[in-house]
């Protein structure tokens, strides 16, 4: 399907009876949704179950919703509001689902093969650890700063997907990375800046 | 040096490039008679900086989930379907109209005026709704999963054929792909077509 024609007139051939319309909305968001879950929840399984429930919905809503904002932040929407039930509800500790192999792996494709190997498994521990910081945060704390910094979205976009003042959103943002900088400043005390 | 009047959500916003040009100048400054809040933006800098190497290490398994349409229309099919609200559909209409103007702008939009006084004088209603989005009215439920199904296939299918010409494959592993889209292919025109590949490479085998 032509990639000029954007997400607004694909919504509309949608509600007049398209479903090729809205496979192609799925194809321009699935990765960049399925994402931001994955980041938001740390678990490949759960990340996927929830995607599906964000087209899912977003399927069942579409014949009535009312472009107010731009489809993405829609779905950003559905995803969002689905991570936070998601942490809700589980109040539990993310699974990690990443290989440790796999993580080693890219690294040294990434890196110096010839770099030592106890050193990178120094830097998995460390990123790890960086990620855990990152689930400290509030789950709005997590979402401001996933949609921000990771998500490109603007601070306006971050207000409308997760139906704050903008100013709430800064707070949010604030606060997040000064919790951030709490929980991994023993990271660096060791190490110069 | 001068005392610091500037708060460290100043620093933040401005590490995080939410400050406009103007206040970019001013905090720059700033910040080149200020130990203080050069530390803070140096601290931040390098906060996000280990979080975004952590997150980026996420990045490589970031992939579209598999067979997400086949999940969602599988799913889509066991629940009844939504009907529009009468609000929606006039919202829609209003919608269709806007972005028909803007695609096709004067010539639309001459013909699309006297499209609605016609129907309006000769049946009375301009409005009429947009079709409700029935599974069983567009196609079938079972129609959606089987042309899904067909797609998997085919993206097996060119799986395969990748594997076997850009990165060599053994003409085992090969042949052990080919079989499995074979079994997933029962019943379509695919099984013959991952026949008739078999029957190629265990010629060149
Ligand atoms: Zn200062």
């Amino acid at each position: 399907m032509d990639k000029l024609i954007d997400d607004e007139m694909l919504v509309t051939q949608f509600k007049s009876g398209s479903q090729k319309a809205f496979d192609e909305l799925m194809k321009r968001y699935e990765r960049k949704i399925f994402g931001y879950l994955l980041r938001s929840v740390r678990n490949y399984e759960d990340a996927e179950e929830l995607t599906l429930e964000v087209f899912f919905k977003a399927y069942r809503a579409l014949a009535s919703w009312q472009p107010k904002a731009k489809f993405s932040t829609w779905l950003y929407t559905i995803a969002s509001n689905l991570a936070i039930d998601y942490h809700r509800s589980k109040a539990r500790k993310p699974v990690y689902m990443l290989e440790d192999e796999d993580v080693i792996e890219a690294r040294v494709v990434a890196t110096d093969i010839s770099s030592n190997p106890e050193k990178q498994l120094e830097e998995k521990e460390r990123g790890r650890i960086i990620r855990e910081a990152v689930d400290e945060l509030s789950s709005k704390q997590k979402a401001v700063f996933m949609l921000t910094r990771y998500e490109g979205l603007q601070i306006k976009e971050v207000a409308e997907t997760l139906g704050m003042a903008e100013g709430t959103v800064k707070i949010h943002l604030h606060r997040a990375t000064k919790k951030l900088q709490t929980l991994l400043r023993p990271l660096w005390e060791n190490n110069e800046i | 040096m001068p005392k610091c009047n500037k708060s460290e959500a100043q620093a933040i916003d401005y590490v995080y490039g939410e400050l406009d040009a103007s206040q970019v100048v001013d905090f720059e400054h700033h910040l080149s008679t200020c130990d203080n809040c050069t530390r803070n933006v140096n601290a931040y800098k390098h906060v996000l900086h280990l979080v975004d190497e952590a997150e980026a290490e996420l990045t490589p398994h970031i992939i579209a989930p598999r067979n997400l349409e086949a999940k969602l229309y599988r799913r889509l099919a066991e629940v009844p379907p939504v009907k529009p609200t009468l609000h929606s559909r006039l919202s829609d209409f209003a919608t269709g109209l806007l972005l028909t103007l803007r695609e096709q702008k004067v010539v639309s939009f001459c013909l699309f005026i006297f499209a609605v006084i016609s129907i309006a004088f000769f049946v009375g209603n301009p409005f009429r709704p947009a079709p409700t989005i029935d599974m069983s009215q567009i196609d079938s439920a079972d129609a959606r999963i089987e042309q899904y199904r067909h797609q998997d296939i085919q993206r097996s299918m060119e799986d395969v054929l990748r594997n076997k010409h850009l990165r060599n494959s053994d003409g085992w592993d090969t042949v052990s792909q080919l079989n499995r889209v074979k079994d997933q292919a029962q019943g379509t025109n695919w099984a013959n077509i991952a026949k008739k590949h078999l029957k190629n490479v265990h010629s060149e085998l």
